[in-house]
């Protein structure tokens, strides 16, 4: 199976970078909101300011215009009554006109451009001033006629009329500044809405795009632990067969091994058990292989022969037997070595024992050819010690 | 005379407790062939005592009747049908198997010492055969 989990390291480095990027685009986006609504919110302070100012000096000016009225009237009075009341009055009531003067002077320190409007104003209601400083000084010396002359000459109608135009010009120029500001605050809350709005759905959509982008890698990362899993329930499966596998030949070896070792004992202790009945027999046994060499003899075959084991075994049979006379052993001719080569049996045959000693002994001879699968392998022989008398 | 636990398991019953192990005790005079036998009984889930002479048997048979008995025919001190032949007074219905190298006739033995051994399997058979002859006698 060639399943490829991927690479984890690489692919959360991607994902790092991805979520880095776009949670900072979001923090850029939340900086230029918060600098851009602090931005109007001033400008709306500001606007706010301006317009109280605006107001106030609306005000001023009504309040002006009403004191610079009452002023008048309170002068014409006194003009008529001489009451000094009057004049009292009136005096407050030019007090009352300096102060508001100064108020309004206050409020455009700011503004050239109002001042410009406001200096022919105070130039008015100074040169008015000195006309009623004169009017009053002429009523305190009694002269009617130089009074009622200058009352004509000073032309307060035409002064007055002046006054309330360039007040007027001031009130509506303030006027028309309060709507463009009113305007303008509207346009920047309409912006400043917008901008937050639109600040927002991007912020939305930014941090949309990271949480799609980490449940992607989630997705990712889970399917390589799916398949992880997979692969790891896999090759322990295989593991678990292999082990079981390698156990089940591990135990039949180890049977085998038990078997063998069975084997060879059962070998040995049947060829021991085998040679014990050799050995117990009291007839003499040889065992000669196909080309009649002894392999192997018995103690009885020992004791008639008087050689050792070691000097006949691997030597040949007919060195120490032969086939009595008269049993037609030609000197080319063996008798022993053709009933083998032909599977015959030789019994009950008359044969001569030569001892180490030199000594002949007959015997009785019974050959037996050993078969390994129908294949002649050796054979066994019987010596049977009988009398000379019988031999003869 | 001993017990051992089994070198590898065969029969998958190398986990089962003591208790439901059959019993088999194994007589011979050779400790090769009592430890083989002892490897191999144990690795197919059989518990294993084993004696070496006449007197070791009677013990085991004393300390805990086996299921079967193994006997060889050639002992130390005894001959193993003789032993049989005692032990099958104290457990009637054992089951006995003559483990013997001994060239024997098996119909003749089979005729003649049938009261005696339930079965005869030569040492020159194939482990397995006697396996098949123990799973015979004690299971079947």
């Amino acid at each position: 199976m060639s399943t490829d989990p991927g690479s984890p390291a690489p692919q959360s480095d991607t994902t790092l970078r991805r979520v880095l990027l776009i949670f900072g685009a979001a923090a850029l986006v939340l900086v230029f909101l918060v600098f851009v609504t602090l931005r109007n919110v001033s400008q709306s302070a500001e606007t706010a300011s301006l317009r109280n100012q605006s107001d106030t000096l609306l005000s001023g000016l009504d309040a002006l215009q009403v004191t610079l009225m009452t002023a008048e009237a309170e002068l014409n009075r006194y003009l008529l009554t001489s009451d000094a009341r009057d004049q009292n009055v009136y005096q407050g009531k030019r007090v009352e006109l300096r102060e508001q003067v100064a108020a309004i002077t206050a409020l455009l320190a700011s503004a050239p451009e109002d001042q410009k409007l406001f200096i022919p104003v105070t130039e008015l209601l100074n040169r008015r001033t000195e006309d009623a400083d004169r009017l009053l000084a002429l009523k305190q010396t009694g002269d009617a006629g130089a009074l009622r002359q200058r009352l004509i000459d000073t032309g307060a109608q035409g002064d007055l009329r002046e006054l309330e135009r360039r007040i007027g010009q001031l009130r509506d120029h303030h006027i028309a500044l309060l709507s463009t500001r009113d305007r303008d605050s509207s346009q920047q809350a309409q912006s400043t809405r917008w901008i937050v709005i639109g600040g927002l759905v991007l912020e939305l959509l930014l941090l949309g795009g990271a949480a799609w982008v980490i449940r992607d890698a989630l997705a990712t990362r889970q399917e390589a632990a799916r398949l992880l899993q997979t692969m790891n329930e896999q090759l322990e499966e295989r593991v678990r067969q292999r082990t079981a596998e390698l156990s089940a030949t591990n135990a039949k070896l180890l049977a085998q091994n038990i078997e063998d070792r069975w084997a060879k004992q059962a070998t040995e202790h049947q060829n021991r058990y085998n040679l014990l009945i050799i050995d117990a027999v009291s007839d003499s046994v040889f065992v000669v292989t196909k080309l009649m060499n002894v392999s192997r003899m018995n103690p009885s075959a020992v004791h008639l022969t008087g050689v050792e084991p070691s000097g006949l075994i691997d030597k040949p049979f007919t060195g120490i037997v032969r086939l009595a006379d008269g049993e037609g052993a030609a000197p080319t001719y063996d008798p022993f070595a053709r009933a083998l080569a032909e599977g015959h049996e030789l019994r009950s045959k008359r044969a001569i024992v030569t001892t180490k000693g030199g000594q002949s002994v007959p015997v009785r001879l019974d050959m037996y050819p050993l078969r390994d699968r129908d294949q002649v392998v050796g054979g066994v022989i019987i010596l049977q010690t009988i009398a000379s008398s019988s031999l003869s | 005379m001993s017990s051992a636990r089994p070198p590898f398991d065969i029969s998958g019953m190398a986990t089962t407790q003591r208790t439901t192990r059959r019993h088999i005790l194994v007589i011979d005079d050779e400790q090769p062939i009592l430890d083989l036998l002892q490897e191999y009984l144990t690795a197919h889930g059989y518990r294993v005592s084993t004696a070496s002479n006449a007197q070791q048997a009677r013990n085991v048979v004393e300390a805990e009747a086996p299921a079967l008995i193994i006997t060889d025919l050639q002992l130390a001190d005894t001959d193993g049908l003789q032993l049989v032949g005692e032990l099958r007074v104290l457990l009637p219905g054992t089951p006995v198997i003559l483990l013997t190298g001994v060239l024997l006739d098996a119909r003749a033995m089979e005729e003649n010492l049938r009261w005696k051994i339930s079965s005869y399997v030569s040492k020159t058979a194939p482990l397995q055969t006697l396996l098949q002859e123990i799973s015979r006698l004690i299971q079947g």
